[in-house]
């Protein structure tokens, strides 16, 4: 398959994946102001939608269509409780600094559902999970670095080691952009991430 | 696959799922608390030397009416101590800052020292107000040390209402608040020490 030309005829924009992308969008947005909330949304979303579809796949030819929307939302909501409920025991600040973006998980598995997404080849479901995961991470990083100035350390987190002194790596020492953090700031990060993609990549002429 | 074996799958499907979720929560609901009182304990209890106390106070606040102070209103109290004797007392004062109010919470020891302030909410504006929020905090530290003798009661005021603190640059009205509702903490301390610390009164 060639690349490059037909990106965009790959991923048709209809309504349906507008849908879809405008959910992504708001996890996109609300769960990236620091690092350690984007790569822990990413886990969870991740580690939900397989399972997820594993599920569905099983019931999808069980159920007449009618019923399969409700039995997608009992499973979402069955799957994202659970995971919220173990990211709890496993480190309790980890999920609190989530905030309730967790809960968003479950929406989006159940309009993926409606959408057809799962009924898709798995390279393409790759691609867009990959995809995901990608830009939520390098907005988390940005984010928390061009807003604090400084990147916390992890570690800390997953050891539950609490209020060392030592102030993550510093980039910048008066405390950076406070507007990288805040949800207009992420807007705006984001529209500069899509317009240095499209300069870099530019969308063929018809 | 008919509509009767859906519906009765999507029932056990129901039945299935609330299921699982009451035992998960059921099974960490302890792990979950546990977890929430040691990050609890963590936030509130820095301002003490944790070797300096072996019970544990959150699980024993004083109980204090809301009671309103000159500037100031005390919300509750914990207390630490260290075999029976009582080693600290935090209280914890609400006061009106500059744009909202501010929630204090002010150790002090058993002979009447502070130990240490910490804000616990604030809605101040950020880069002036707000730094009283930062933690460890060196304009909340210059408080450390310091008890109702001395300075005197017409110390506790900010250098240029004749007293002896210096305020954060740009941010007078709440270092005058944060100011007001320690010395108010320090002097209900004073009046109230016997039934704070639990010493039962010689007569």
């Amino acid at each position: 398959m060639n690349t490059g030309n037909n990106y965009s005829e790959s991923l048709p924009m209809d309504s349906s994946s507008t849908l879809r992308n405008a959910l992504m969008l708001t996890l996109l947005i609300g769960a990236t102001h620091s690092l350690m909330a984007a790569l822990g949304l990413c886990l969870m979303f991740m580690v939900v939608t397989e399972l997820f579809s594993l599920a569905m796949g099983v019931l999808r030819s069980r159920l007449v269509p009618a019923t399969c929307l409700l039995a997608s939302i009992l499973l979402a909501a069955t799957l994202t409780s659970c995971a919220e409920l173990m990211a709890q025991v496993w480190s309790l600040q980890w999920q609190q600094h989530l905030g309730f973006y967790g809960a968003l998980i479950a929406l989006q598995c159940v309009v993926l559902e409606h959408t057809g997404f799962f009924q898709n080849g798995w390279r393409q479901r790759l691609r867009l999970n990959g995809l995901f995961a990608t830009l939520m991470i390098a907005l988390g990083l940005l984010r928390e670095l061009i807003g604090n100035g400084a990147l916390g350390n992890p570690l800390s987190w997953l050891s539950g080691a609490t209020q060392t002194d030592w102030q993550g790596w510093v980039l910048m020492a008066d405390g950076g952009l406070r507007l990288a953090t805040l949800v207009p700031g992420g807007f705006i990060l984001l529209g500069l991430l899509i317009a240095a993609w499209q300069a870099w990549r530019p969308t063929p002429t018809h | 696959m008919n509509r009767t074996s859906s519906i009765a799958l999507v029932v056990l499907l129901a039945a299935l799922g609330l299921g699982m979720t009451y035992f998960v929560q059921l099974g960490s609901a302890q792990r979950i608390k546990a977890e929430q009182r040691l990050i609890d304990s963590g936030h509130l209890l820095d301002l003490i030397a944790p070797d300096s106390y072996d019970n544990q106070p959150l699980e024993h606040p004083i109980t204090i009416e809301a009671t309103p102070l000159t500037n100031s209103t005390l919300l509750g109290g914990y207390l630490a101590t260290r075999g029976d004797q009582p080693v600290a007392v935090l209280l914890r004062s609400q006061t009106p800052g500059y744009a909202g109010a501010i929630d204090l919470l002010i150790a002090v020891d058993a002979n009447g020292r502070l130990l240490g302030v910490k804000t616990l909410k604030q809605l101040e504006t950020p880069g002036l107000g707000a730094k009283i929020a930062d933690w460890p905090n060196a304009w909340l530290r210059v408080f450390s040390g310091k008890s109702r003798t001395e300075p005197g009661d017409s110390g506790w005021a900010l250098k240029k209402d004749q007293g002896q603190f210096d305020q954060i640059a740009g941010a007078t009205i709440t270092s005058r608040a944060v100011i007001n509702a320690i010395h108010d903490a320090l002097r209900y301390f004073d009046e109230h020490r016997q039934q704070l610390l639990g010493i039962p009164a010689h007569g």
